[in-house]
């Protein structure tokens, strides 16, 4: 009884508050425009505007939105273009013959956690990772493409470029994205495996992950051995070797920590051992790898702490 | 006839005013009582002065923090109560270096008449964690600044997510560009907004929204929107964020500093209280390093002169009775009786510094074993990490478990550094205390872990 009384009263309140702060016409129409917002997700400012434009027909204005979306995408990327860009996802799609490794760079970490961001590089990436299925054919184990910007929003997914798609995914969070670069790989031969890694890494291990730092590897391994693809490529990404390394012309470096050739390097997993004699022991033969982590690209040439005139830097304490 | 006039007058002044105060006496006894007891301590300077908060400003990087930020010194400026700082000088902050970590945060000063504020404007979400677990600065609380012609966007939820993760209990809304859009908008931008915050277990009826334009104050624009709106929205903040008091409700706590003996009385431990009273002849515990020692405080001393209690901020030695100095050492725990347990297993956010901070070079996995430095001890440590985490990669953050070789006390929020031949790899913050866990013959490596 109680209860009830209690959710007259409360009902009774915002009537009297709703006529009281604004007239009752009004606040259908916001509550239209609410609705639009929630349904759409498009900013307040637009939605407000569409549904002027169509007197108040929801569905018209959703479909004026939903057309003028891809141009005020646009107008909004190139605004925002200059904009630097080092946070966001490597993301890599591997079975065992094709590789895609992808990056994607947005302005601020919390938007490379929003789901929005993670729906956007998972397309890419399968757009690339389908470009290393085309015909492409090139002398030796395997057929590398590596590919820019600008390649990149060429490729297209479900019959739309990828730069349209970026396009619409800055209007929608209003902060500057770049498809920085891609690799596509292709195994040429049914002896070349290929694998890949992100960190971090889900708790499934699966063919497409996302993460800060990721690796392709393609690998050639006699059978009846227990696969270590994935555990090479975490190697990679753990350790970042700069090159493979030759026995004959390479010479290991003196501090073990230093060391950047690959097949010197301790081995992550069991550091017991060096890569070599772990690739020996698996019959384990490495064709090509690459790695990236996520900004590189862009903070090679930025100015970092270290790299900043002493005076400006601040310290607390 | 002048005379007895004015000795009247004073006479009745006199006898009016007396109930008055009597009045306050009897309704108001706990307050005197309250005020004796402050009296009674060194803390009393402390209340002249302006209590000390943390905000920061949490938003989408176009809907005006930095402006909102220069905004509110501009004002204060004017007032003498702050330095002006101008939107460069925020958005092009030099990074600092806290504990050997480069966080790249913008960092604020300024007075309210009622209070000082620290104010922290990070870019992004792991430079807030690492502000957090460097201890630079812990947020009391945040304003979430939304323009009012986008509303909300889609990673709104994200910083709202990360206001709960770094413990910021109190959230204060400023929607910025107000000046843009009629009421109607600004209507459904507070619905919105209250929504979503309920969504992220904020009161989302209660948290104070301001409307205004950061950029019209910032130009000294007089109308409602401009200036006024930031003075409203700092009056709010003096209002909505309670003070933050020393804790003298929960049981005491002192870290040891330092112990020694007086010939003819027996052990004395020096120290700081960090919560509570702690009052002679109060029975206590010393714990650490595995022991839980039972002993009772025999007499307080500050300066020298012996005190009947003391309270939290107090540097105090104390005197325990049948203690033997083998027994103490640095960095125990002198606590109110059975209001601690030991344990050697915790739960700490952590982040590994890059190699360029000077930490690892190679990521690290469970079972990594290295010294612990808390305070004044230190202490073998075994970190796990996150069973959904493979490997933690320098420069990462997260969840891990760690496990001490012998029981220790640790409070929630207690901050300690990893070190690996003498160069700190990684710090971080304890977030909470597990069931100890059993260390096989002293062997951190043959712990069997159990994840919860």
């Amino acid at each position: 009884m109680k209860q009830k009384l209690d959710y007259y009263s409360k009902m009774i309140f915002q009537l009297v508050r709703s006529l009281h702060t604004s007239p009752v016409c009004r606040k259908a129409e916001s509550s239209l425009l609410a609705k639009l917002r929630k349904k759409t997700g498009y900013t307040i400012a637009n939605c407000k505007k569409a549904l002027e434009m169509h007197n108040n027909d929801s569905d018209k204005a959703e479909a004026w939105l939903n057309e003028q979306a891809q141009a005020m995408g646009w107008a909004k990327a190139t605004k925002l273009a200059g904009r630097t860009a080092v946070q966001g996802l490597v993301a890599v799609k591997f079975d065992k013959n094709h590789g895609a490794l992808v990056e994607l760079n947005c302005e601020t970490d919390f938007v490379a956690k929003n789901e929005k961001f993670h729906k956007m590089i998972e397309d890419a990436t399968l757009a690339c990772f389908k470009f290393a299925h085309t015909s492409l054919q090139s002398k030796g184990d395997i057929t590398k493409m590596e590919l820019d910007s600008e390649q990149l929003g060429n490729l297209s997914v479900e019959g739309k470029k990828l730069s349209e798609v970026l396009a619409l995914f800055i209007g929608s969070v209003g902060e500057n994205a770049i498809l920085r670069r891609a690799e596509c790989w292709k195994a040429n031969n049914k002896e070349v495996k290929i694998a890949g890694y992100t960190h971090p890494a889900p708790a499934a291990s699966g063919d497409y992950s996302a993460g800060k730092y990721g690796a392709l590897l393609a690998y050639k391994q006699s059978s009846g051995h227990e696969d270590i693809g994935r555990q090479l490529c975490q190697h990679i990404v753990g350790c970042a070797p700069k090159k493979i390394g030759n026995k004959e012309s390479d010479k290991p470096n003196k501090n073990s920590d230093d060391e950047t050739c690959l097949i010197y390097q301790e081995y992550l997993l069991d550091p017991s051992y060096t890569v070599d004699e772990v690739l020996e022991q698996n019959k384990v033969e490495i064709i090509d790898y690459i790695r990236f982590s996520c900004g590189e690209s862009v903070e090679n040439n930025m100015l970092g702490v270290e790299k900043q005139p002493l005076d400006t830097v601040q310290t607390l304490q | 006839m002048n005379g007895r006039l004015i000795i009247r007058t004073i006479y009745c002044n006199f006898t009016r005013k007396t109930p008055i105060n009597h009045d306050v006496f009897s309704y108001k006894p706990a307050f005197f009582g309250v005020f004796a007891n402050k009296l009674s301590t060194k803390t009393e300077t402390k209340f002249v002065e302006k209590k000390h908060c943390n905000v920061g400003t949490i938003g989408h990087v176009d809907h005006g923090k930095t402006t909102l930020t220069a905004a509110i010194t501009k004002v204060l400026a004017n007032d003498g109560l702050a330095q002006f700082t101008s939107y460069d000088e925020i958005d092009k902050a030099p990074e600092e270096k806290a504990r050997g970590i480069t966080i790249n945060a913008a960092h604020v000063g300024y007075n309210t008449k009622l209070r000082h504020y620290a104010h922290t404007d990070c870019p992004g979400h792991a430079d807030y964690v690492r502000n957090m677990i460097s201890g630079a600065s812990q947020m009391d609380a945040a304003i979430l600044v939304v323009a009012a012609n986008d509303g909300p966007m889609p990673q709104t939820r994200e910083h709202l997510l990360l206001a709960k993760q770094v413990g910021i209990q109190y959230i204060l809304v400023y929607v910025n560009k107000a000046d843009l859009v009629d009421d109607e908008l600004l209507e459904l931008v507070e619905i919105e907004m209250r929504e979503l915050l309920s969504d992220f277990g904020y009161d989302g009826s209660s948290v104070p929204m301001v409307y205004g334009s950061a950029l019209k104050a910032l130009n000294g624009d007089e109308s409602e929107l401009g200036v006024p709106s930031i003075r409203k929205l700092l009056d709010t903040m003096d209002k909505y964020i309670p003070p933050i008091v020393r804790d003298l409700q929960s049981p005491f706590l002192m870290p040891i500093d330092n112990a020694f003996t007086v010939p003819g009385r027996g052990t004395v431990v020096v120290g700081t209280i960090k919560r509570g009273i702690m009052k002679k002849n109060d029975e206590s515990d010393l714990m650490g390093f595995g022991y839980n020692i039972k002993t009772t405080l025999s007499d307080i001393q500050i300066f020298k002169k012996s005190v009947p209690e003391a309270v939290a901020g107090d540097n105090v030695g104390v005197l325990l009775r049948g203690m033997k100095i083998k027994a103490v050492e640095t960095g125990m725990l002198l606590c109110a009786a059975k209001s601690f347990t030991l344990s050697n297993h915790y739960k700490a956010n952590i982040y590994f510094l890059t190699r360029n901070e000077g930490g690892r070079k190679k990521p690290v996995f469970s079972k990594y074993s290295q010294q612990m430095f808390s305070g004044t001890w230190n202490i073998a440590c075994r970190i796990d990490l996150d069973p959904s985490m493979h490997m933690m990669m320098p420069g990462d953050h997260g969840e891990v478990y760690l496990t001490l070789l012998e029981g220790m006390v640790m409070t929630q929020g207690q901050p300690f550094t990893i070190r690996e031949n003498n160069v700190t790899v990684a710090t971080g913050i304890i977030t909470e205390t597990l069931e100890s866990i059993d260390v096989p013959k002293g062997k951190l490596g043959k712990v069997i872990m159990r994840y919860n």
